[in-house]
């Protein structure tokens, strides 16, 4: 429509004899177009917004632990939006979220691991500026992107995400019933002197994982070559040691009490005495500790981080979906990374959810704080095998379904 | 002509409800299972590599009995608790009858997760009930602690109310005079019931039994908690497919299979009943 052109409806108005009438004369169809164009654009306004426009929400694909509710209704009220979180409990849950759909439905992503870097393969998340995020300054070294290679793309060498949390899926055992030497071993987990007092998590890739580190040291094929020429990982398994870790964990079925589901269950389980260890992130040891410090428990607990053979590590990051573009939408995502990793946020994640922190918070806690959540030993991390993708979940399936029915 | 189009519409609801809820869901659920999945990408390769998974890897099999037998026994447990509750609620419940029935419903006014959750508190190793017999000096019970003893106590506890008002209703349009005729011509209390009660009853007891069976063929979050090491169901692998492992077409062809098991368990049990004999006036008079 050209500026100042005038709205007629039906009869130009240079028609020698229009009358006025006619001049504004106004259909019974056009009115009702009017109004239905009306109503259904008034409907859709609040969805239909330019790229570039502030966000109204943020939506985040997350792990519960996390949610601090004080921080996200300060960073709320400050930014205008409202935050809209979605939990899952592994990372295979979070990657089939985001495969069907999920980009255009999550602005914010948690991930750990080597995921972070399948994600950024298959387009699921883009780039951060890390830049525009300065909390990022107090990553411990071993976390900042010239140390950790997981979050950058080595072609571009853009950075995709930002640690967030980190840990180990180590072994707390009591510590009056196991001795530290046999804690040290993996092969604690599968000894039959603890038979029906020990316990596995349900999470079906870190079980095979883990059996899969013993059995590789068992068979020497741990420091050997591998068929891809990489060196070992225990998420990529040969048939021959698939078919040990099938064998291994068809044996330890009688020794365990059950397969927890929760760390609220394990903790119940350990604290009680019905279980004497059981691999975990450290967070129920954590919780465990605290309820020994404040006289609620006798039982002494002890957690080993990486057993002799080698462990299972995790880095939780903070990544921003492929959905969200430039502008307005991705300064908000990058501005909740930085509140949510700011040393004085990640104090509170610590306490709140047991976790350590890629940040460093030495200044904030207390030395026993900084014993209890590692902060001296984040270049343990360098031992441990990260969290990975099976690599074939259909055979890694099959093996779990075997091992369950037997 | 009005009456027409209230009916067409009556039904027509419905019918779109079922097309677009269910049968599309299913039919999207059966062509998955022809297909096939690779490190979490659907591959859209026509085959019956799901079936022949299911079929020959044992593994799926062994699921399958277990949840058959669980449910089976489950069921039969759950109709032999009902029947005296509900025949206790007929007889003495008086103007309290609805009240008692609906007292069973109250344990669904929260969620599944909650109450199995509250049974693994009870059950398991810190639970009530071995807490109490370790305070009395006794051995806790080690068959109520993650084992398929919990998972059935669990599965009773959930479906138990379903049962209970399903035959509740059966008893309650049941005509009890028929009994005193039976009395008068001699028959005694047990005979009145084995010849009249039970037989014009027994409809409402296949669909008590029918209505515990297959979610009991399906539980998930039942054997999750309760269940233990070895407590796998086929319900709780069905689900792992679509969670963790990402395998969805061997999932679906779970499901497919699972669907077909059900439809089969009705019928067995269903056509071993003369309806018309069970009071069913669904068939007319004949």
């Amino acid at each position: 429509m050209k500026p100042h052109e005038p709205i007629s409806a039906g009869v130009s108005q240079d028609t020698p004899d229009s009358t006025p009438r006619a001049g504004l004369s106004v259909g019974r169809r056009t009115v009702l177009k009017t109004i239905a164009a009306g109503a259904v654009a008034s409907l859709a306004a609040p969805y239909i917004r330019p790229a570039s426009a502030a966000p109204t929400q943020l939506r985040a694909l997350m792990w519960e632990g996390y949610l601090l509710p004080d921080v996200i209704a300060a960073f709320e009220e400050k930014h205008g939006v409202t935050f809209s979180p979605t939990f899952f409990d592994g990372n295979s849950e979070a990657y089939n979220k985001l495969r069907v759909g999920g980009t255009k439905d999550f602005d914010l992503v948690q991930a750990d691991g080597f995921w972070p870097s399948l994600y950024f393969r298959e387009k699921l998340i883009r780039t951060v500026d890390y830049a525009k995020i300065p909390a990022t300054q107090h990553l411990f070294p071993v976390f900042k992107p010239a140390e950790f290679k997981l979050l950058t793309d080595a072609t571009t060498g853009s950075d995709f995400g930002v640690p967030f949390c980190w840990g180990s899926y180590g072994t707390t055992y009591n510590a009056d019933v196991v001795p530290a030497e046999k804690a040290a071993s993996i092969e604690l987990l599968f000894d039959p002197a603890y038979a029906g007092r020990l316990s596995t998590s349900a999470r079906f890739e870190e079980n095979i994982a883990l059996a899969g580190i013993l059995v590789a040291t068992r068979m020497g094929t741990i420091d050997k070559p591998r068929p891809n020429g990489k060196p070992f990982n225990p998420y990529d398994l040969t048939d021959e040691e698939l078919a040990g870790v099938e064998k291994l964990l068809i044996e330890q079925k009688p020794l365990l009490l059950t397969r927890y589901q929760d760390n609220a269950t394990l903790a119940q389980l350990l604290e009680s005495g019905a279980i004497v260890a059981a691999p975990e992130f450290a967070q129920t040891y954590r919780l465990l500790l605290a309820k020994k410090a404040k006289g609620e428990i006798d039982t002494t607990f002890a957690h080993t981080l990486v057993p002799k053979e080698g462990g299972l590590g995790w880095v939780d990051t903070w990544l921003v979906s492929s959905g969200v573009p430039d502008g307005a939408t991705l300064d908000v995502c990058q501005s909740f990374i930085d509140t949510m990793i700011t040393p004085e946020t990640m104090k509170k994640v610590a306490l709140a959810s047991g976790c350590s922190t890629t940040i460093d918070i030495r200044a904030l806690s207390t030395p026993e704080e900084q014993a209890l959540y590692l902060m001296d030993r984040t270049g343990e991390l360098s031992k441990m095998y990260m969290f990975d993708q099976p690599s074939s979940t259909e055979k890694w399936e099959r093996v779990w379904s075997r091992m369950q029915a037997a | 002509m009005k009456g027409r189009w209230a009916g067409r519409a009556l039904l027509g609801v419905p019918t779109v409800f079922l097309l677009a809820l269910f049968v599309l869901p299913l039919l999207s659920m059966v062509v998955l299972s022809f297909w096939r999945t690779e490190n979490y990408h659907i591959v859209q390769d026509w085959n019956l590599g799901n079936y022949i998974t299911l079929a020959t890897g044992g593994a799926y099999v062994t699921f399958l009995i277990r949840s058959l037998v669980m449910a089976g026994v489950v069921s039969l447990v759950c109709i032999l608790i009902a029947w005296p509750v509900s025949y206790a609620i007929i007889l003495y419940g008086g103007r309290y009858r609805l009240l008692l029935t609906l007292a069973f419903a109250v344990p669904f006014l929260t969620g599944e997760v909650l109450r199995v959750i509250a049974l693994q508190g009870l059950l398991g190793p810190v639970g009530l009930i071995n807490a109490v017999l370790m305070a009395l000096g006794s051995a806790p019970l080690r068959f109520i602690m993650y084992t398929n003893v919990a998972s059935a106590i669990g599965l009773v506890y959930l479906y138990l109310p379903i049962v209970v008002t399903v035959i509740y209703l059966s008893l309650l349009n049941f005509d009890a005079r028929l009994i005193d005729a039976a009395k008068i011509f001699g028959a005694s209390p047990l005979r009145a019931f084995v010849e009249v009660t039970w037989p014009l009853n027994l409809f409402g007891t296949l669909i008590g039994f029918v209505l515990c069976f297959i979610p009991c063929l399906s539980a998930t979050l039942v054997p999750r908690f309760l269940g233990g090491a070895n407590g796998t169901l086929y319900g709780m692998a069905m689900a792992q497919q679509f969670g963790e492992s990402g395998t969805w077409a061997l999932g679906a062809a779970m499901g497919v299979v699972l669907f077909l098991t059900s439809i089969i368990a009705v019928l067995l049990v269903g056509m071993r009943v003369d309806l018309r004999r069970t009071g069913f006036t669904g068939f007319g008079r004949g």
